[in-house]
């Protein structure tokens, strides 16, 4: 039992500890000793930074990533079952993706303005295309099977939506806005490059055009901490929804054992 | 209600028909919003102006060794992510040992975003093609290892043991149970590889300014060349949606045995 | 399957062939030019290099030009004091900032400087034409967007606002990059902007009005931004650093002296429209570095909050 916690986070420590010890003595100036950079920590985000910086942030993000969990399902499911649609729209969306953020920003600035709106658009703009994207995916891959045997027990079509097409396709959702977080955590960055007043990754960008360097690896950090606990609370989430997918898979497992 | 299968043939317009018409919509509005001044045609010019300024360009050997410089980059990153990350997510997925070993590294590392590689990358290989190369590879190896990993877990109890039982050889059960399953993940892992690797391969060029077509569009910004900039969006979204087509052409000759695909054949 | 599988690795293997034959070519011989690697931002300020270039100045002095080009000081920086460059191009603010925080710096030749003149020079604060700030002073408590914050920009922004006798405390600056400004001027969602060539001159032909030169009003003749490597180069490297700085020097005085070949320069390394260069302000290109003008920059970057105390100046200077 010990043995399980305790694996998952042997390689983490081990690379840890190299990174410690590889900088221990370092004198290169872009790349700080770790103690130096875990020394900054407290005062850089820890006295103030946290409500002026690091809250914003994180609201931006979840209200970009919600809607786009929203819209991606929403749009998904609508495109997934229609073929026409899907030929019509699939170009112009994959055109779309195909631009990046940073190049994209400045053209949504042109309509949204400069304010935390157009931050969290930029968010979902970023976020839609991989729930989307899999929806479609989720959509069209259900078991024919099931397909039919709703059809046969001629199940109206909002049961059908919410027990056959959402649940069917909710390991692919579940991939999909997996990848979104990490997408929008980038573009959460990449959003506060851009006409930004606060912020983390603002805060990231100013200590690396200020040169404080130690600052700016502790900032990069944080990000990987505050992915690292997204990610967490998605898997619990995620555990928690599918748990009749993974229940089936295991009972299916368990006979074997 | 149910809906009951057509009798007949029904006609409607081919797919590529309709991916035209959509896209032909696009560049209508396009044309028309600067010009009917709902939006400053300085900031975003009718689209007759950007496809002149892309005549234009296309005229210099500068835009297609930029073009060129682009795709080799892409090419290469993604061509290494799909090998480390096919190979190790099947090795990874295969042994339960290994998942857990690795499942706290992995979920540290997947996080951070690549934008906050950049600093590292430019000290490491300054402002060259390198430098690029490894957001490219970086980014697209998660996609596609995350996807190989959902394949591999995907796999059918059942089948897994039915082969157990005919008492298959591990490389026999790899190509017959773990392969098929893992297939449709792994090219979904290739089709977002793809194009996650050249949003970054742009955002690479753009931001640290390695040769490439990202770059290009950094100095049309630097020169206020507003239409010029617009162009060679374009030239970067068509190559997405080429890329795309690529990827799904490639993945329904693959996977022509698979449900999602052999439910589209009209009967 | 095994065709598309056959079809994918010989595509690898001519990615990596194709990957191997891109390796960086080893340095020249000693017998011929040495290959110095220049890292600019592809702006007006830097044509001076390439014309320079052009003119075979760089040739003379045994040196093989290879141009690079980043987005920032904060990419050329660390590209030089890891010594992927040997020179590279940045403003003087970023540099007395970096040599404040400990990194080993050393400046050439001086890159572009202000040409001193009220209302014509390379940069300036502009406002829409209805706009109600009609002078420096008016800007205060207003939306002031500037390409970098804490930086050379809004530090001589906020001098311009001390000059005409406003409180420099009380502004509010944003950061967006220059192509982005014009437009959220138009929109409203900034009031003024500082921005430099070609963004003034199109600003203005569109109904933009100049409110004040930033540069102007801070020092005369202030240098904005110069030619630097790093202190380890200039220890070990010191007669390349020298024909370098001959070469930049010439470079200089030519492009002083020659706007018209500055002007057809420009279409080699930017996008600038060519209607557009005939009526570009361009910057002023001194030969020497001006040490007053660099002091005052470090004098105002401790007054502003951005560093702690002033770097040695003549430490940092040539």
């Amino acid at each position: 039992m010990l043995w399980r916690v305790v694996l998952p986070l042997v390689l983490p420590v081990v690379l840890v500890a190299a990174w410690w010890a590889a900088t221990a003595d370092s004198t290169d100036f872009f790349w700080p000793p770790l103690s130096d950079i875990l020394g900054t920590f407290p005062d850089t985000w820890f006295s103030g930074r946290f409500t002026a910086d690091v809250l914003p942030s994180l609201v931006r993000l979840g209200a970009g990533y919600l809607l786009a969990l929203v819209l991606g399902v929403g749009l998904g499911v609508a495109i997934g079952s229609s073929r026409p649609l899907r030929a019509l729209l699939e170009p112009v969306l994959e055109f779309f993706r195909a631009i990046p953020a940073p190049v994209l920003v400045p053209i949504l600035m042109l309509f949204a303005g400069i304010g935390n709106g157009m931050k969290v658009l930029v968010i979902i703009s970023g976020c839609l295309w991989p729930v989307l994207l899999n929806t479609v995916e989720g959509v069209r891959g259900l078991d024919e099977v099931l397909r039919d045997t709703a059809r046969c027990y001629r199940m109206r079509r909002g049961s059908r939506l919410v027990h056959l097409v959402l649940r069917g396709a909710s390991p692919q959702i579940a991939a999909g806005a997996r990848q979104a977080l990490s997408i929008g955590i980038i573009l959460m960055v990449i959003s506060e490059m851009f006409a930004a007043s606060n912020g983390v990754g603002f805060t990231i960008i100013q200590f690396q055009r200020s040169f404080s360097i130690p600052q700016m690896w502790s900032g990069i950090i944080l990000l990987g901490l505050i992915g690292i606990a997204l990610s967490a609370a998605f898997q619990a989430v995620e555990s928690w929804a599918l748990r009749w997918y993974t229940g089936l898979r295991r009972s299916q497992r368990e006979g074997q054992r | 209600m149910t809906a009951a299968a057509p009798l007949g043939r029904r006609r409607s317009l081919p797919a590529w028909a309709l991916g035209l018409a959509g896209l032909a919509a696009l560049m209508a509005v396009v044309e028309i919003a600067p010009r009917a001044g709902l939006v400053n045609e300085r900031f975003l010019p009718p689209f007759s102006r950007m496809i002149s300024s892309l005549a234009d360009q296309a005229g210099t050997s500068g835009f297609w060794g930029a073009l060129l410089e682009t795709l080799r980059g892409w090419a290469l990153g993604l061509a290494i992510a799909m090998a480390a990350g096919v190979a190790l997510g099947l090795v990874i997925g295969a042994v339960p040992l290994l998942r857990s070993a690795t499942a706290g590294a992995i979920e540290f590392l997947r996080p951070i975003p690549s934008v906050a590689l950049i600093p590292l990358a430019v000290l490491l290989y300054g402002t060259q093609m390198r430098a690029t190369l490894l957001l490219v590879v970086y980014a697209s190896f998660w996609q596609v290892l995350v996807q190989v990993l959902y394949g591999v877990r995907d796999v059918d109890p059942v089948a897994r043991e039915t082969a157990r039982s005919y008492r298959f050889r591990p490389l026999t059960r790899v190509r017959t149970v773990l392969w098929p399953t893992a297939l449709p993940y792994v090219m979904t892992g290739f089709r977002l590889g793809a194009a996650v690797a050249l949003i970054l391969e742009i955002t690479g060029e753009l931001v640290i300014g390695s040769p490439g077509l990202g770059r290009q569009i950094a100095v049309a910004q630097t020169s206020g060349a507003v239409a010029a900039m617009y162009a060679l969006v374009i030239v970067v979204g068509v190559m997405g949606v080429a890329v795309n087509t690529a990827a799904r052409a490639t993945e329904r000759r693959v996977l022509r045995w698979h449900p999602s695909v052999r439910g589209e054949v009209p009967a | 399957m095994t065709r598309l599988r056959a079809a994918l690795a010989a595509a690898s293997v001519l990615l990596l062939a194709a990957c191997g034959s891109g390796q960086g070519s080893s340095d020249a011989s000693d017998k011929g030019p040495t290959s110095v690697k220049v890292d600019v931002i592809p702006i007006i300020d830097v044509a001076p290099v390439y014309l320079g270039n052009q003119k075979g100045f760089f040739a003379e002095q045994q040196l093989k030009l290879q141009m690079v080009t980043a987005q920032g000081g904060a990419a050329i920086v660390p590209a030089v004091v890891s010594g992927q460059v040997d020179f590279g191009f940045s403003n003087y603010t970023s540099l007395i900032i970096a040599r404040s925080k400990g990194l080993p710096l050393k400046v050439v030749a001086p890159g572009a400087a202000s040409t001193g003149k009220q209302r014509k020079d390379f940069g300036g604060v502009v406002v829409k034409a209805n706009s109600p700030i009609k002078t420096a002073k008016d800007l205060v408590g207003k939306r002031v967007a500037v390409n970098t914050l804490n930086n050379i920009n809004d530090t001589t922004v906020r001098a311009s606002i001390r000059a005409a006798g406003g409180d420099a405390t009380n502004v509010k600056f944003t950061e967006l990059a220059f192509p982005d400004m014009l437009a959220a001027l138009d929109k409203g969602n900034v009031d003024a902007v500082q921005v430099v060539e070609p963004f003034l001159t199109t600003g203005q032909k569109n109904g933009g009005r100049l409110v004040a030169s930033n540069y102007v009003d801070t020092a005369p003749d202030l240098t904005i931004a110069a030619y630097f490597t790093s202190q380890k180069t200039a220890s070990a490297k010191p007669e390349l650093v020298k024909r370098f700085t001959a070469a930049m020097q010439k470079s200089l005085q030519y492009a002083q002296a020659h706007p018209d070949e500055v002007r057809k320069v420009l279409g080699t390394y930017t996008k600038i429209d060519p209607s557009l260069t005939g009526s570009l302000i361009l910057p002023a290109y001194p030969a020497q570095v001006n040490a007053a003008s660099v002091q005052t920059l470090a004098d105002l970057a401790v007054k502003d909050g951005l560093i702690k105390k002033a770097p040695d100046v003549q430490d940092l200077l040539p």
